[in-house]
């Protein structure tokens, strides 16, 4: 108990601040009398009073976070908040089952926008502003992740960011660090937000979608207060907005960040993935909106770039927000959008799939397989930028790669077996991965994950967590020798 | 030119010898007056004059072969000697057979693949079907040498793993000597194994013809069968069992059958760090799958559930692809866990495809050190295979290897499907040529056949056929420019 003790500490501040912002929409709830207050009085009371008494049971333990801590921090706020955040849902909507409100809550703070609610519009404000504060505060949380956490836990090849980001290296000690990190971050996702909400309501949306869909889109996240989600809109300008955004949280916001302290585009030019990332979603764009305007699904081609360009970017940003049925193009489509979805965004950004750093590594080592396979004795360092990436890191890349596969092929095994057809079984598998959130099939765009049964939600919660803590930190957890001395 | 003799001559040896082979079906076919001798004759006729100018061509000095030249040869000898061998299928079935079906028949059959285009099988003559049933023969043997001999002299994707382990002098640079020496070895217990097969077959209740024809198949993994319903149409336990006990053999290292012959002992199995692992997932496998589909209701009885599954099972996870009922039709968890487990369960050096058992070993080895490093940045942790150390560059080889694998599948299905088959037929088209297995599910079901695709498609398939038997690397390094700078 001793050694849990300081983790728990931690996580009891976390889940007490958590509490607190559940006080956002009970207020709005208040303000709007829609009739959902209750559920967030509960809520709140229960997340402060376990908040509370871990507290009260761990004050007196003091320690240094270490590693191993690190770990179980990660993994007990991501399985744990998001359980606390579906208590409102579950206590306002009788028809749903825990299991449901735990997969919504989930899929809110692993910003992948996966759905089991279907009548969104005719839910209280309030309910559907939590679902996107969820998201937001879930991209938050995946950036300090990504850019402060990972890399010191040494996660799949994440050390390689270490020497980028700002702030003291003290590899034992985990708090300084994060939280010098975390507050610059937070600073530009917040800013960033606001003027996508402006952005949204000078198009002609409300203040409240404004603000919903601001977090929505920043998060990476995909959620809507409506269920034909963008398509709601059917305006031009919204979807360009939605575009740009998407693209700017695709990016790494530890560039962001210091272009805005630096106060020049300098540093995007440095940015190694940025060009890859334009170039592999500007280049869908365009073969995606030859393709369907050349078999005939938009006759005029214009309509069919507007259209393709928006959804290449949603899904393969992993934000997933739809206004067409993309799931009626042709084969070829979706499955290339989905498969962008793998690895297009850059690491440090609130999307998910392995990050286009990772396919760069994987790419540059396997041409150096090929050189040599023709010279054997030739020496030849893989290189990123001018740096020479050590033989640690490639292998926790490639093991990290390989990883992801084995995850997505046995975890689509493990969904056929519960009778689910191949097409949903695999899209879920990897919209979840990828915390993306639309799949194909039965979980197609124009549909939802309501349809699952209940063991098949349980295994899609579980592969966006998997997702979204980079599958090592999980798995890490679950492995017996974590628990050894 | 002078760079490229010593590659001609040898694949002018090559074809001379392969011409020879046509023998076989051009006795048969006099004996039995089947009706496609002047096929035949006239397919011989073409490949032995190839063979000549080739000779005529690469006359004069040349000097020993190279480890670039063993590159461009392998390439050479997989996709050049198909073509020859398909003259007899486009001049039998002229004019209704295209070349590019002929050579994707061809392909299947050298790549011991068995994906077939071609229906009506049993109508057809004697010497044809036996002549696709030789081509898996013949390419099961040039694999095993491929395997054994050739891929670990050019170190293709970790293959020079197993250089320490087969016999013969070491010597780098050169590559025909210890080639020949190792190749003699391993067709003696090829062609043991065979014979015996055959015997069983035979004794087991196939006609001495069907014992023939299936021999190869068998043998070399390919699945090429004489009757459209392919073991279906035997619908025996005794046929099915030795047609099983025989596609384990083919699926283990031939290396390790030559040591146990050799040394009259079964610890070389034992030794072989494959074996196991091999056996035990194919075993459960079986077992799960009967119980699988018979809690699912497809076989009342579990019996009859476990007779399917433990030959449908073994046959697609070994890569041979024969069926004995329509597996399509099972609860889809079953066909999708066979074509997955096709991608690896063999081992190196057998006839079967996929990545193999010892590089999926490997794989898991090192992705659960790099799960320990993550809670241990500092421990220094060593990869053992069969006791030994794995040194890195291997390792590197492997997983480069391994991704090349999936990145291969990713991309040949988005091919297909851009080409506007669905999903599921382009998906398990893909793993099913690649991983040399044969039939898919969807549309190239094991009910079916590969004729219903377009030229462009079935060529996508042939690449993946010669993609999955030359394990990748070996093709593209000589599709890529940097193989042909000086």
């Amino acid at each position: 108990m001793n050694r849990l003790a300081p983790v728990l500490h931690v996580f009891s501040l976390i889940m007490l601040l958590f509490s607190l912002t559940m006080l956002v929409p009970l207020a709005l709830s208040w303000g709007l009398r829609d009739g959902a207050e209750e559920a967030y009085d509960e809520a709140f009371l229960l997340a402060l009073g376990s908040g509370a008494l871990l507290w009260l049971l761990t004050s007196r333990v003091k320690r240094e976070l270490q590693a191993w801590d690190g770990f179980l921090l990660v993994a007990l706020v991501w399985l744990v908040l998001p359980a606390m955040g579906a208590v409102p849902l579950y206590v306002f909507l009788p028809q749903v089952s825990w299991t449901d409100a735990y997969f919504e809550a989930v899929s809110g703070l692993t910003a992948t926008g996966a759905t089991v609610l279907s009548g969104l519009d005719t839910l209280p404000a309030s309910i559907n502003f939590w679902r996107h504060q969820l998201h937001w505060m879930g991209g938050l949380g995946v950036i300090v992740l990504a850019v402060a956490i990972l890399p010191l836990l040494g996660i799949g090849g994440r050390q390689l960011f270490k020497a980028e980001t700002p702030g003291p290296m003290k590899d034992s000690k985990l708090t300084p660090r994060i939280a010098e990190t975390a507050k610059g971050l937070w600073f530009v996702y917040a800013s960033l937000t606001f003027a996508c909400l402006l952005a949204y309501h000078f198009a002609g949306m409300s203040w409240l979608d404004a603000i919903m869909h601001a977090f929505s889109t920043l998060a990476l996240g995909g959620f809507s207060s409506v269920d034909a989600s963008l398509g709601h809109f059917d305006s031009l300008a919204i979807e360009l907005i939605a575009i740009f955004f998407a693209l700017l949280a695709g990016m790494n916001f530890a560039t962001h960040f210091l272009a805005w302290r630096q106060k020049s585009l300098r540093a995007y030019l440095f940015d190694g993935e940025l060009p890859y990332y334009l170039l592999v979603l500007g280049a869908s764009s365009l073969l995606i909106a030859w393709y369907i305007w050349l078999k005939g699904v938009y006759p005029d081609f214009f309509e069919a770039l507007r259209h393709s360009a928006f959804h290449t970017v949603s899904v393969a940003t992993s934000l997933g927000m739809v206004t067409q049925d993309y799931a009626q193009w042709p084969y070829f489509v979706p499955f290339w959008m989905l498969f962008l979805g793998s690895f297009a965004v850059c690491s440090g950004s609130t999307g998910g799939g392995i990050k286009m750093m990772r396919a760069i590594i994987l790419y540059k080592q396997v041409f150096r397989e090929f050189v040599r396979s023709i010279h054997p004795n030739a020496v030849y360092p893989v290189k990123l930028g001018r740096e020479t990436l050590s033989t640690q890191i490639l292998f926790a890349v490639l093991a990290f790669a390989f990883l992801y596969m084995v995850s997505i092929v046995s975890l689509t095994l493990i969904l056929s077996a519960t009778e689910l057809d191949i097409i949903t079984a695999f899209s879920a598998v990897v919209a979840c991965l990828n915390n993306t959130g639309p799949g194909l099939g039965a979980v197609g765009p124009a549909s939802n994950f309501g349809v699952l049964t209940d063991l098949q939600t349980w295994f899609c919660s579980f592969t966006m967590l998997l997702g979204r803590l980079e599958i090592f930190t999980l798995l890490v957890v679950m492995n017996f020798t974590f628990w050894k001395n | 030119m002078y760079r490229y003799v010593a590659v001609f001559r040898a694949i002018a040896l090559i074809l001379a010898m392969f011409s020879g082979t046509m023998l076989v079906p051009v006795g048969f076919s006099f004996f039995l007056q089947d009706g496609a001798q002047s096929a035949f004759d006239e397919a011989l006729l073409i490949t032995l004059g190839a063979a000549g100018i080739c000779w005529f061509l690469a006359r004069g000095k040349a000097r020993e072969l190279q480890i670039k030249d063993g590159f461009l040869l392998v390439v050479l000898a997989w996709t050049g000697v198909p073509a020859f061998a398909a003259i007899p299928l486009m001049i039998f079935f002229w004019p209704d057979m295209s070349f590019t079906d002929a050579y994707f028949e061809t392909v299947s059959g050298m790549t011991t693949t068995g994906a077939t285009v071609i229906s009506g099988l049993d109508q057809l003559p004697f010497s044809i079907n036996l002549w696709r049933g030789e081509l898996v023969w013949l390419g099961g043997m040039g694999l095993i040498v491929l395997a054994v001999a050739i891929l670990p002299l050019l170190g293709v994707g970790g293959r020079q793993m197993f250089k320490a382990e087969s016999p013969g002098p070491m010597k780098e640079s050169k590559l025909t000597p210890r080639m020949a020496e190792t190749a003699k070895g391993l067709w003696a217990v090829y062609g043991i194994i065979s014979l015996s097969c055959f015997l069983a077959c035979w004794a087991a209740g196939m006609t001495w013809q069907d014992a023939l024809i299936h021999l190869g198949p068998i043998m070399g993994l390919g699945g090429f069968s004489s009757h459209d319903s392919s073991f279906g149409y035997f619908d025996s336990v005794p046929i099915e069992i030795v047609t099983t006990v025989f596609m384990y053999l083919a699926g283990m290292n031939f290396a390790t059958h030559f040591l146990a012959l050799h040394g009259k002992s079964l610890s070389p199995y034992r030794a072989d760090p494959e074996v196991g692992w091999y056996l035990g997932v194919l075993i459960a496998s079986v077992l799960v799958i009967a119980l699988y589909i018979w809690n699912a209701g497809t076989y009342d009885n579990f019996w009859t559930a476990l007779r399917f599954s433990s030959f449908n099972v073994v046959s697609i996870a070994t890569t041979t692809g024969f069926a004995s009922t329509d597996y399509a039709l099972w609860p889809i968890f079953a066909p999708l866990w066979m074509i997955f487990l096709s991608s690896f369960a063999t081992c190196a050096g057998s006839t079967g495809g996929g990545i193999k058992m010892i590089r999926a070993i490997i794989l898991y080895k090192q992705t659960f050190r790099e799960i320990l490093r993550s809670m241990h940045p500092n421990v220094v942790r060593p990869i053992k295979v069969g006791g030994e150390d794995v040194p890195n560059n291997i390792v590197f080889a492997v997983l480069a290897f391994g991704f090349m694998y999936m990145a291969i599948i990713v991309s040949l299905t988005l091919a297909l499907a851009f080409s506007g088959l669905d999903i599921v037929t382009a998906f398990s088209a893909i793993v099913a040529t690649l991983n040399n297995m044969g039939p898919g599910l969807n549309l190239v079901g094991p009910s079916t056949t590969y004729a219903v695709l377009t030229d462009f498609q079935t060529w996508v398939c042939t690449i993946a056929m010669l993609l999955g038997r030359l394990e990748i690397f070996t093709l593209l390094v000589v599709l890529s420019p940097a193989f042909w700078r000086k």
